[in-house]
């Protein structure tokens, strides 16, 4: 019995620490690549969630559903790049911080415009459960797990092998240079932020079903992101997954050790790892300011 | 002594009379401050008369939350967003001393303010080495913290979500009595007018210049021999403080606290309107708390969902140049009161 709850656990923090790496990647490509904080990754989260709850209501095609709550995600990350950030990449840090938040709270209200405060449920696409050791574990908690290593592959592979990936990690270093070489910048700099922004719809309509879809979703997973993000160290792919599934563990079996840890836990592993190494467990020396 | 083959010295001699001018204008500025206390402060007091007097005490309070936040964002170059922790500190040394030891409420502001001073000094220790986004997140974390302490680890004491109701336990006072909301309200005007002024006042010390110094370029401040740890931690506590005391007042104005005060969901909230405002400006606190709580009071009765507008006013100024509200009308305002002084001379 206590075995069981352990193993449960588990895949409960590794789930949990996908949607968080989802997220995270985002805002940490973001990061490295135009140097902003783009804080509405969140909103397009949120917004994932909610297409793929109305999707879902409405053909009952789970995976698709999904799927178009990740295309709305990228649609509505291309809208607000074209007209805010395209404006404002070349000023500082706290700047795009600030003028993402007023997005993220702009589109709060809106959702709460178009689909209430109410939180809906939306249904699991698959509620099937297989037997760990004995333990039943929801297969979906799994497909969530695999689908986060198959984004962090895919992520890999496409900045390592292809052009395009290459001149993102070139950019990373050195803007300018890469300017220089003749690769439209600005042209990456909206790929990285769709692309971004469809994973961060993808993490929503992950998630949707394992949490109610309310209004304040967005705004209830920001400190958690952040954390898994500066615990990583900004800009840095590996260290975000690495941190999501520490912050994933740490949220879940500080549950289940003492309940109100759960919520404080992370923070305090924030708090140590920014006061010993400000620059996160894998972030270069390189991209501090 | 005019030598003036030193470029550098040159400068400095080309420099001289622009000094003297801004003393000058530093002097005629002494004279109009009270003027600038005084219209103001003047028409949110009587506004009292008018306005619904929870209205113009929320505006106060939360204006001198701003403020806080903005001697830290716009003098010493801080974001923070995890002013909350602090209000809640406030609101909650207010609240253990009234419902647990006494029965002044005088006492509990006195008490909130040092719980706040406490706490931020312990704080401030550890995260004033860190800079803009880094200081933004920790304090967040501090916020989260605090919340879930005072919500589960420390409920025997605080009662969780039910929060603690002293509201009946304070205390009838001799001179300004709290317990009438009219009165509280005046309390409030006066201490949102000293702190006003005390803010003014550092502006144009020596202390104040290091602060903005540090700012703009912290090896120059360590170099002209200052220790900046020390200015920049000094200007956190203050700021902090100010925020406990905002918590404090809140404390006593709604006779009571709950961990909702420390949620990280508001923790963005000053930050905002002090941008709203504009950062820096010694009104902006004033015109964006008017216009944050205003809007929020007023949409939410028009419209309902007052975060699209906050959001979007929120990008707009950020877009127009982020100089905020009062930044904007601040030269417009400026003219006006030119002309109305050149015609009223002649």
């Amino acid at each position: 019995m206590e075995g069981n709850i352990w193993i449960s656990g588990v895949i409960y923090g590794l789930s949990m620490g996908s949607i968080f790496f989802l997220l995270a990647v985002g805002l940490s490509l973001c990061f490295g690549l135009m140097r902003i904080i783009s804080l509405d990754q969140l909103l397009y989260y949120s917004l994932g969630a909610y297409i793929a709850y109305t999707v879902e209501t409405a053909i009952h095609q789970p995976w698709l559903s999904v799927l178009s709550g990740a295309l709305a995600a990228g649609i509505a990350s291309l809208v607000v790049e074209r007209w805010v950030f395209y404006r404002i990449y070349a000023r500082e840090l706290t700047f795009t911080m600030i003028t993402s938040f007023g997005i993220l709270i702009g589109g709060v209200g809106a959702i709460k415009y178009v689909w209430g405060l109410i939180p809906r449920p939306a249904s699991i696409p698959v509620d099937i459960q297989v037997s760990i050791l004995g333990t039943p574990v929801p297969v979906y908690r799994l497909i969530i797990v695999a689908i986060a290593a198959g984004v962090y592959v895919a992520i890999q592979i496409v900045l390592n092998r292809t052009v395009i990936g290459k001149a993102i990690r070139a950019a990373v270093e050195d803007v300018d240079q890469v300017e220089g070489l003749g690769v439209d910048v600005y042209r990456l700099f909206t790929l990285t932020f769709v692309g971004a922004g469809m994973l961060s719809g993808l993490a929503g309509a992950l998630h949707a079903p394992l949490v109610m879809v309310d209004p304040q979703m967005g705004l209830e997973v920001v400190p958690f992101v952040f954390m898994v993000v500066i615990i990583g160290g900004l800009g840095s792919i590996k260290g975000t997954l690495v941190s999501a599934f520490l912050v994933g563990q740490v949220v879940s079996l500080g549950s289940l050790i003492y309940a109100p840890l759960a919520q404080m836990a992370p923070f305090v592993a924030m708090l140590m790892v920014l006061l010993v190494k400000p620059t996160g467990l894998y972030g270069s020396p390189l991209l501090r300011r | 002594m005019s030598n003036t083959c030193d470029p550098a010295m040159r400068d400095l001699e080309a420099n001289v009379p622009s000094l003297k001018r801004t003393l000058a204008e530093r002097m005629l500025g002494t004279l109009k401050w009270w003027v600038g206390i005084l219209v103001p402060f003047g028409v949110l007091g009587l506004a009292g008369w008018i306005l619904p007097l929870p209205f113009v005490m929320e505006v106060l309070i939360f204006s001198i939350y701003t403020m806080a936040c903005n001697f830290l964002l716009g003098r010493l170059g801080f974001i923070s967003f995890g002013q909350p922790a602090y209000l809640a500190a406030g609101a909650y040394g207010t609240a253990f001393y009234l419902y647990y030891f006494g029965t002044d409420p005088y006492m509990g502001i006195v008490a909130g303010v040092l719980a706040g001073f406490v706490v931020s000094a312990l704080a401030g220790a550890v995260f004033v080495r860190l800079r803009s986004d880094y200081f933004a997140l920790v304090n967040l974390a501090l916020t989260v913290i605090v919340f879930y302490m005072l919500q589960k680890v420390l409920a025997p004491i605080t009662h969780g979500d039910n929060g603690l109701w002293f509201l009946d336990r304070m205390r009838n006072t001799p001179v300004l009595d709290i317990t009438n909301p009219r009165q509280l309200a005046l309390l409030i005007w006066l201490v949102a007018v000293a702190l006003w002024a005390f803010y003014k006042y550092i502006d144009g010390t020596i202390f104040g210049a290091c602060c903005l110094a540090t700012k703009t370029n912290e090896d120059k401040v360590k170099f002209l021999g200052y220790n900046d740890f020390a200015i920049r931690w000094t200007g956190f506590v203050l700021a902090n403080t100010t925020a406990a005391l905002a918590g404090s007042l809140y404390g006593i104005y709604f006779g009571f606290v709950s961990p909702e005060m420390a949620s990280a969901a508001r923790a963005a909230d000053p930050v905002v309107v002090t941008i709203l405002g504009g950062t820096g400006t010694l009104y902006g606190p004033l015109v964006g708390a008017l216009a944050y709580v205003g809007m929020k009071d007023l949409v939410s009765r028009l419209v309902g969902n007052w975060e699209f507008f906050v959001g979007l006013l929120l990008v707009t100024v950020m877009l127009a140049g982020e100089k905020g509200i009062w930044g904007t009308l601040q030269p417009i305002a400026q003219r006006w009161v030119g002309r109305w002084v050149s015609e009223s001379r002649e």
